[in-house]
């Protein structure tokens, strides 16, 4: 059977955005099948206006990294998704927290689903790894 | 088709392509050898070139939890060659 990998993310800053595409690229590139929760702040990051910036004054400082990121062949947040996407990455967004931050399901990109807890923890139960990024 | 051959320490081996990941960082150059190596057949070899010093990690870790086999690698300054072949 596919080993799985769990993530949770609870954040909806640059660096909390990035952390979970770059882990979970490398293990979809790993054959390793991958799912991640967005909940709380973390859900508008699986929105179609998603825009993370870095947290506090550093939020200025965003676009010299994603400057860098594009040297290094990453791309801007966008890109880096549908790469995440195009590997075959499962992205979902908590049911409860879209009520709470005002997304509905029409504002998320394509191939994000909607998920509760119960069905997370099934699929957590199931993984190897699980993380937590908040 | 064999590519030509090439010595890698004592090793004599015919690489079939080469990948270039040069100026590429973590996860880039894992995230397009996975791409590559699914255009390659069993058995054949793949250069991969990275100058990451973070590769120097990956790709052996990489190789071990994909069942492809590491089958030489080489460092010249800054730059890390490795030679896998497909399972």
């Amino acid at each position: 059977m596919t080993e799985k990998m769990c993530m949770v993310v609870s954040e909806g800053t640059f660096d909390k955005a990035m952390m979970p595409l770059i882990m979970g690229t490398t293990a979809a590139a790993t054959g390793t099948e991958v799912h991640v929760f967005y909940t709380f702040f973390g859900t508008k990051l699986v929105t179609k206006k998603a825009n993370p910036k870095l947290p506090g004054i550093m939020r200025l400082f965003t676009g010299v990294f994603v400057k860098k990121m594009k040297g290094v062949g990453i791309g801007n947040y966008n890109e880096f998704m549908q790469q995440a996407i195009d590997l075959g990455v499962n992205f979902y967004a908590c049911s409860t927290t879209m009520n709470l931050m005002g997304v509905k399901e029409s504002d998320l990109l394509p191939g994000v689903k909607v998920l509760g807890a119960a069905a997370f923890l099934k699929l957590a139960s199931e993984s190897k790894t699980t993380l937590f990024i908040g | 088709m064999r590519g030509y051959a090439i010595t890698v320490g004592e090793i004599l081996l015919e690489k079939d392509a080469t990948l270039d990941a040069k100026g590429l960082m973590c996860p880039m150059p894992i995230v397009q050898l996975a791409k590559k190596v699914k255009e390659l057949k069993s058995g054949q070899v793949l250069e991969l070139l990275a100058d990451d010093v973070g590769a120097k990690e990956d790709v052996p870790a990489w190789c071990s939890r994909t069942g492809n086999q590491l089958v030489g690698t080489e460092e010249d300054g800054k730059l890390f060659k490795f030679y896998i072949r497909i399972k």
